[in-house]
């Protein structure tokens, strides 16, 4: 799987349309079962203004859990002119939906992996971030150019992890790790800001987003978060209105 | 590796999205209701649906006129192709007969899939025919005109809205839908042509690291058959030179030599016993098995292989008994019988603590056939262990401290044995209590090449 660094650039879904001016991102929550995915997204729905966002598209079965993925498309334009629609997507987190899995994950340009920060969970996390790299390889995607966010969820349980560890692992990791409670909206807005922003700054690497199109990073993230309830977050600023 | 592209990446048209045949319908009733056509364009310009209620008449005089016609087809291409914006609100298109439409984008997930033409209607304040109509032809009959025109519809802009957004609403809901059981049913798919890709391919792994043990094992059993045979050359020189000199052949001997001599004897035996059975397994696993069946007395075969145990069980304080009642005369390989007993007794003896119980008997069994047991009072077997002891090298203890030796070759050899006479061989056991060996040959083999365990036809001669 190796030396596909010049092929990997294909395979993500960023697709750019120079004639009708349009950028296309996917975004894919990724964990393991019950880690919180949909929450993030049903989440991220209730605080986001309809004007950006479409609906919430769920696939699931009658006991709630996810059967294939859910799907929230965001949108907007530039001031120079350019569509940038984003697709906000969860695998499924059971063990057996392993390959509807790789099919969600491919083409994707960022990934927030979705982790459940309790002690007892410390298995199936670190099972399901090899899964993950593993998929990632089988679509052609580069997991170490890749952007990848990890949120540490469910804070408020009881056998979490303390602040202090989590500390320790952003000393030894690199993607950065947002702290979240995505049942009541913490750390989920921010999740998604971190996502975006390493996701623009890859994009803008390798595509020039604001040489040749004229986006600058802080445009990307106010077209959207602007629309977004940031009240309670560490966005800070007051909500628009 | 690289999957084949999902549909997720694709763009989906509107058309594909919705049943055409039952928006349609949806359509017509909507249309119906509101007593105004309804036109649904995709994307590309393309009609998807086109409901006219109430102007046939109307527009259908205007045609009849060069003009009229020219300047209605001049109104439709507007209001088809005219850009109307990406944003979720209707505009108003003016038709020069004084009737009005009203149009709005179909937007889904930020793109632009089509638009909705909501019309002709008449607009509320238009009280008569305006001058842009009356002046397409000089015969242009007024009244005529006013006739067909109550046929229209007549409504304030803002109402017509109304009804469009009211529309719009029930379409953002189609399409969603639409678009919701697409994706299930094609990631449906997709999921499930990706599962057997991966399965295919787990597959192929799996046949080509069995293909790998066959040979490994293939390899193994002719190594095993070539050492046996290397080992047992020299060996029977070592055992033969130690035989000579116990006669005195090489000169008297001390007592001391004499019992030195003995025990080189002893041993030289017992490793022949084990080459000779492991040349025997990879004869079996080679599937070079030849059975020389002779008529025989079965008990005479029982206490002969009895006979061979005694001294062992007597140093070990057990008590043998055998007593073969008169069972049929069988049709067997004597040799192998008596191997396949001497392995169970020699187990057996192994197997008993000392003051223990062993008994060989035999009887007719249905079907034709003779059974031999074999059972002892020993430490028995657990049940975990008792469908695998008669697998090749299989050892209920296989830690290299175990308290019993052997090369775990025995039982496999007699169910080899037993199998290639067409009989069957079987255990019951409880730990601590004792363990049954019990072997069942038919009177008659068959006299087709019975199977070995390797699916191998062992000759029968």
């Amino acid at each position: 799987m190796r030396g596909q660094g010049g092929r990997a650039q294909l395979q993500r879904m960023v697709q750019l349309n120079a004639e009708s001016r349009e950028i296309a991102l996917k975004v894919v929550y990724y964990g393991p079962a019950l880690s919180g995915k949909t929450t993030n997204l049903q989440s991220l729905y209730q605080k986001m203004d309809p004007k950006v966002r479409g609906r919430l598209m769920t696939l699931d079965t009658k006991d709630d859990r996810t059967l294939f993925f859910d799907m929230m498309p965001v949108f907007f334009r530039t001031q120079a002119g350019v569509k940038v629609k984003l697709k906000l997507y969860t695998v499924p987190g059971q063990v057996m939906h392993e390959s509807t899995r790789r099919i969600v994950l491919q083409g994707t340009d960022a990934i927030a992996f979705v982790a459940d920060s309790r002690r007892s969970e410390t298995a199936s996390t670190l099972a399901y971030w090899q899964n993950m790299l593993k998929n990632l390889v089988a679509n052609g995607l580069d997991w170490k150019t890749l952007p990848i966010v990890i949120q540490m969820n469910k804070r408020d349980l009881e056998d979490s992890r303390t602040e202090a560890e989590l500390g320790d692992l952003r000393s030894e990791i690199q993607p950065p790790v947002v702290s979240a409670v995505a049942i009541r909206g913490d750390g989920v807005v921010e999740t998604l800001h971190a996502v975006l922003q390493l996701c623009y700054r890859s994009l803008d690497r390798s595509l020039g987003l604001d040489a040749k199109w004229h986006i600058t990073e802080k445009e990307f993230l106010e077209k959207i978060f602007s629309h977004v309830d940031l009240r309670g977050t560490k966005l800070g600023g007051a909500p628009p209105r | 590796m690289n999957l084949p592209a999902s549909f997720l990446q694709q763009r989906m048209p509107l058309a594909d999205l919705l049943d055409l045949k039952a928006f349609e319908e949806v359509c017509r009733s909507f249309a119906e209701l509101y007593r105004i056509g309804l036109k649904v364009f995709d994307e590309t310009g393309n009609k998807l649906v086109d409901v006219k209620v109430g102007n046939a008449d109307f527009c259908g005089y205007i045609w009849t006129k060069p003009a009229g016609r020219e300047q209605c087809m001049m109104t439709v291409g507007r209001v088809k192709s005219q850009s109307i914006g990406e944003e979720q609100a209707p505009t108003t298109f003016e038709c020069f007969s004084g009737c009005r439409y009203v149009a709005e984008p179909i937007l889904y997930e930020g793109d632009l899939m089509g638009r909705v033409v909501f019309g002709p209607f008449v607009p509320e304040e238009l009280t008569s025919l305006p001058e842009s109509l009356r002046r397409i032809a000089a015969d242009f009959d007024a009244r005529a005109a006013e006739g067909y025109q109550q046929k229209i519809r007549k409504v304030g802009v803002p109402t017509a809205e109304k009804i469009l957004k009211h529309f719009m609403g029930l379409l953002d809901v189609m399409v969603f839908t639409g678009h919701k059981n697409l994706i299930s049913a094609k990631l449906h798919i997709e999921a499930v042509t990706e599962s057997y890709r991966e399965l295919t391919e787990k597959n192929r792994q799996l046949e080509e690291s069995y293909a790998r043990l066959k040979e490994l094992d293939r390899l193994k059993s002719n190594f095993l058959a070539t050492m046996s045979h290397e080992l047992r050359t020299p060996l029977t020189s070592v055992i033969g030179y130690s035989e000579m000199m116990l006669e005195g052949l090489g000169g008297p001997l001390t007592a001391e030599q004499r019992e030195y001599l003995g025990i080189i004897m002893e041993k030289g035996e017992n490793l022949l016993q084990l080459i000779t059975s492991i040349l025997d397994i990879s004869k079996i696993e080679a599937g070079r098995v030849r059975l020389v069946l002779t008529e025989m007395d079965a008990g005479q075969v029982m206490r002969d292989a009895v006979a061979t145990v005694l001294p062992l069980s007597r140093k070990k304080g057990l008590k043998v008994v055998c007593d073969p009642p008169a069972v049929p005369r069988i049709h067997a390989d004597r040799d192998k019988l008596r191997q396949c007993l001497v392995n169970l007794c020699s187990n057996a003896v192994k197997f008993t603590p000392p003051g223990g119980k062993i008994t060989v008997s035999a009887e007719r069994a249905p079907g034709d056939r003779v059974a031999i047991h074999v059972s002892d009072s020993g430490i028995g077997i657990s049940e975990e262990h008792l469908e695998r002891v008669f697998d090749v090298f299989y050892q209920v203890d296989g830690s290299s401290t175990r308290e019993y030796g052997g090369a775990g070759l025995g039982l496999a050899i007699v169910k080899s044995f037993v199998e290639a006479h067409g009989g069957a061989v079987s255990v019951r056991s409880r730990p601590g209590t004792g363990s049954t060996f019990t072997m069942l040959l038919p009177v008659n083999p068959p006299p087709a090449p019975a199977l070995t365990p390797t699916g191998l036809p062992a000759v029968v001669s």
